[in-house]
């Protein structure tokens, strides 16, 4: 055998500890294949611009969904896609009652280049549906994208067993459970009865008669969520409502966080919806109730793959 | 003796004319909708503001004259001119008449019905009774107008059974499924639904309470009689028709029957729609011609031509008006009686808030002064887009029959919305900006607190607070503890409502749990429009932080 000079030494030792001291990023670059979790992207360009919000809401959801593994990884082609955001209430978009529709303009098109069939966009709004989708500016969207805007017909739900714990039986619009993926999009808002309204809370727009649920809202939002199997959902927190809320109204209650969240754990997303509107969501009903159940993660930092970019 | 075709090509120009005002007029109507800009909506008056009857009842009672309605100069002086052309050739409900004359004379051999009957004198009895009416304060001639009585029909029971219609039926084939040789009909049906649903119904669908119904068959009955006489509505009830004939009494265009031709077949009298006497000779009734020109068209010799005369000259003579002052100052005894009738009910005593749920729409004026305009026309009906505006019954007094509502079980005032006003022809309810809409209290809500579910159940709930839309809203939540059943002490958050914030909308009573009768309940209180009705004494110094007075001052 060769004696070692102390020249070699050095540098194979150098050599090793060098590939030890980058294992970790070797490792998350490996990682990298196997597809994230979640992704919450952030708009590191402050200050924020006053008003166009298009721009950031157009790269923030690209980036995100692309992260993800794009939604090829959840849309086959030939698809239909609901999208279902919040668009409840006869709000502008600066009131942050309504999804962002820029946000929505994006996933659209994102979810037509995935190779969706159609993309129907509709909720079971609390206000006039004709006027919620106009001033939501998700009517506008709608039409430039070429996606569908549904209005809901009251008399067409129908009513399905889910035998969750509270609820055995809901009307559920059949239109939107017969599409191949439903995406929830919420915005981040506070709600005075489950104290903030996210990506679980907006399945109670694909049901009817809702408003006995809020005597029980954590349990009867967890059966439903249980029930829908959420592949994919997309918390949109460019503006946030902090009070008054889930109608809101006044812009004094509005924040510009810039920030557009994908998970595949809707518990997880909803964790992180509670954190940004500055709640512990340990504190919170439902995604307790939901992470009780077992239908997702709320410490999404540990228990999931989990990246945060800044865009 | 020349053969001539007993319908000449003026007879075209004036269907075309009707038909084209008539489907101006439902289109306008179809079309009236909240989105559109607020900027545009006095071409949806348009047909209010041409109507002279308006006009003169409004400004009579108010003394006041409202938007455009000075349009109407117009039509008084074509009227003056060429006689009655308005009923002939523009009334939109003179042509659904006209066509229900036809189909009602289809088949039938040409009768010649009475020339003039006593019976044409109802219109002008109508007409002076109103005016009697406004001459002391009120009146009833939105029953009575024309466009009135269409628009409200149309609003009430043609648009929404047109919808229903629709709707129910693809709803039924969605649900049933049927398939024709394995193809299924939703295919086809469900594109054309989804069309009529986005484009052409736009709003979701409107019912309408019983008042609606009534409504239904005023109508029914209006085109029901044209099987009993020609346009039986216009010869012998339309006070607009009336008020027409008064001024018509001497126009420029007279018939001339010219007498060496005439063979005296007494077509023209058959084919006249209105009993206007076309075919005896110096006898011809200026007042009730609607201008048609059938007997023109119905006459085999060429006999009857329109001609114009100069003021001043008589060649052409015309009957006389039948209407002896002494039958006018009976009218107008009678239409005062009526009112004195009218206002013997509690209801109608000034200012007296009663019944509780007479909730106006924002920016309604005083009582009083709000029947005085109101026209009953339900454009405001037509327009919410909640559907809460409704006919009203009797609970107001006989003189508010059929003037607008609101039920809020059934639909809400929508905060962002201020079209009821915008759209009203006689600003019986005010165009009031957003800014100050949204400061206008219509009402106050109330608890029931032996009904609502976090007072006597013991469970959370809190649906009226999530949708009350004001910020800071006026409904607010306090968590108190109470006992269960089994004996656990509990903390439920229970609301209350703050009544100097909220403007009762309404929005509460529309989305509570309870579907029969609602925990939450509006009434009439603290409304802005009356000063008699103000219950809660406004404490400005305890007001939430950032919240201006909202009581009454503002927008009156």
């Amino acid at each position: 055998m060769k004696k070692k000079t102390r020249r070699q030494f050095l540098i194979e030792t150098g050599c090793c500890a060098g590939v030890l001291a980058l294992q970790p990023i070797i490792g998350r670059a490996q990682d990298k294949t196997s597809p994230l979790d979640m992704v919450v992207c952030k708009w590191k360009g402050d200050p924020i611009p006053e008003e166009p919000t298009r721009e950031i809401a157009e790269k923030l959801t690209k980036k995100a969904i692309e992260s993800i593994g794009g939604l090829e990884r959840f849309i086959k082609k030939g698809d239909v896609v609901w999208i279902k955001p919040n668009m409840a209430w006869d709000r502008t978009p600066e009131q942050a009652s309504n999804t962002n529709p820029d946000l929505l303009r994006t996933l659209i098109e994102l979810c037509f280049n995935a190779g969706a069939k159609t993309v129907k966009v509709g909720d079971n709004t609390v206000n006039d549906a004709t006027k919620s989708y106009v001033t939501s500016g998700i009517s506008a969207v709608a039409k430039e994208t070429g996606a569908e805007l549904v209005y809901i017909d009251r008399s067409r739900f129908k009513e399905t067993n889910i035998d969750g714990e509270r609820v055995k039986k809901i009307p559920i619009y059949p239109e939107m459970i017969e599409s191949d993926i439903l995406i929830s999009v919420p915005v981040a808002k506070h709600h005075a009865s489950t104290t903030v309204t996210l990506a679980m809370k907006n399945y109670m727009g694909v049901i009817e008669n809702r408003r006995m649920f809020h005597q029980d809202l954590p349990t009867c939002i967890k059966d439903l969520t249980a029930y829908m199997k959420p592949k994919i959902s997309i918390l949109d927190a460019i503006r946030i409502l902090t009070a008054n809320g889930p109608q809101g109204g006044d812009l004094k209650d509005v924040k510009r966080l810039n920030t557009v969240a994908v998970s595949v754990d809707i518990v997880a997303l909803d964790a992180f919806g509670c954190e940004i509107l500055n709640y512990d969501p340990n504190q919170i009903g439902t995604v307790k109730k939901a992470f009780e159940s077992g239908l997702g993660q709320i410490d999404y930092k540990n228990k999931l793959k989990y990246q945060e970019i800044v865009v | 003796m020349k053969f001539k075709r007993p319908r000449s090509w003026t007879q075209w120009i004036r269907r075309f004319c009707q038909l084209g005002f008539l489907a101006l007029f439902i289109v306008l109507a179809w079309n009236l909708h909240f989105i559109d800009d607020a900027n545009t909506t006095e071409i949806y008056k348009i047909f209010f503001h041409l109507n002279p009857l308006i006009f003169l009842l409004t400004f009579l009672s108010t003394w006041t004259i409202t938007g455009l309605s000075l349009l109407c100069i117009i039509t008084i002086i074509v009227t003056l001119l060429l006689g009655r052309v308005f009923c002939g050739w523009f009334c939109p409900f003179g042509t659904l008449h006209t066509f229900f004359t036809w189909l009602a004379q289809l088949g039938l051999k040409k009768k010649e019905y009475q020339n003039r009957t006593t019976g044409h004198r109802i219109k002008y009895f109508i007409l002076f009774a109103m005016l009697g009416m406004s001459l002391f304060g009120g009146h009833w001639f939105g029953i009575f107008d024309p466009f009135s009585f269409f628009y409200r029909a149309l609003t009430t029971s043609v648009f929404p059974a047109f919808h229903i219609a629709i709707e129910e039926s693809s709803t039924a084939i969605y649900n049933e499924d049927p398939k024709i040789f394995g193809v299924p009909v939703t295919k086809i049906s469900e594109p054309i639904y989804k069309k009529f649903r986005a484009h052409v119904f736009r709003m979701s669908q409107k019912t309408f309470y019983t008042e609606g119904t009534i409504i239904t068959f005023t109508l029914l009955l209006a085109i029901g009689l044209n099987f009993l006489r020609p346009r039986f509505w216009c010869r012998y009830i339309c006070p607009l028709g009336g008020l027409l004939g008064l001024i018509s009494q001497k126009p420029l265009m007279r018939i001339k029957n010219d007498e060496s031709s005439c063979s005296n077949c007494r077509l023209c009298s058959k084919a006249c729609p209105a009993g206007a006497q076309p075919d005896q000779r110096g006898n011809w009734l200026p007042t009730e011609c609607f201008v048609c020109w059938n007997c023109v068209a119905s006459c085999r010799s060429d006999s009857i031509t329109f001609q114009f005369q100069l003021p001043g000259k008589n060649t052409i003579t015309t009957g006389k008006l039948d209407y002896p002052r002494r039958t006018v100052l009976t009218a107008m005894a009678t239409g005062t009686a009526g009112l004195l009738g009218f206002r013997v009910a509690p209801q109608s005593k000034q200012g007296q808030p009663f019944p509780s749920t007479l909730i106006r729409p924002p920016g309604a004026r005083n009582e009083r002064d709000f029947l005085q305009r109101c026209i009953q026309c339900g454009v405001c009906m037509r327009v919410c887009p909640t559907n809460a505006i409704q006919p009203a019954g009797i609970e107001g007094g006989w003189e508010a029959l059929w003037t607008p509502k609101l039920v809020p079980k059934i639909g809400y005032c929508l905060y962002s919305c201020n079209m009821c006003g915008q759209v009203c022809p006689t600003q019986a309810i005010q165009p009031l900006s957003l800014q100050n809409k949204q400061k206008t209290k219509i009402g106050l809500a109330t608890f029931d607190k032996g009904r609502c579910i976090p007072y006597s159940y013991g469970r959370e709930c809190l649906v009226c607070e999530e949708h009350c839309p004001l910020s800071p809203k006026a409904i607010y939540l306090i968590e108190r503890e109470v006992t269960l059943r089994d004996g656990r002490v509990v903390k439920i958050k229970q609301p209350e409502v703050d009544p100097d914030l909220c403007i009762g909308c309404g929005f509460c009573e529309w989305s509570c749990v309870f579907q029969d009768t609602a925990a939450i309940r509006i009434t009439t209180a603290n409304e802005t429009r009356n000063s008699k009705n103000q219950p809660i004494l406004v404490f400005e110094d305890t007001y939430p932080a950032g919240v201006e007075n909202t009581s009454p001052n503002s927008p009156y």
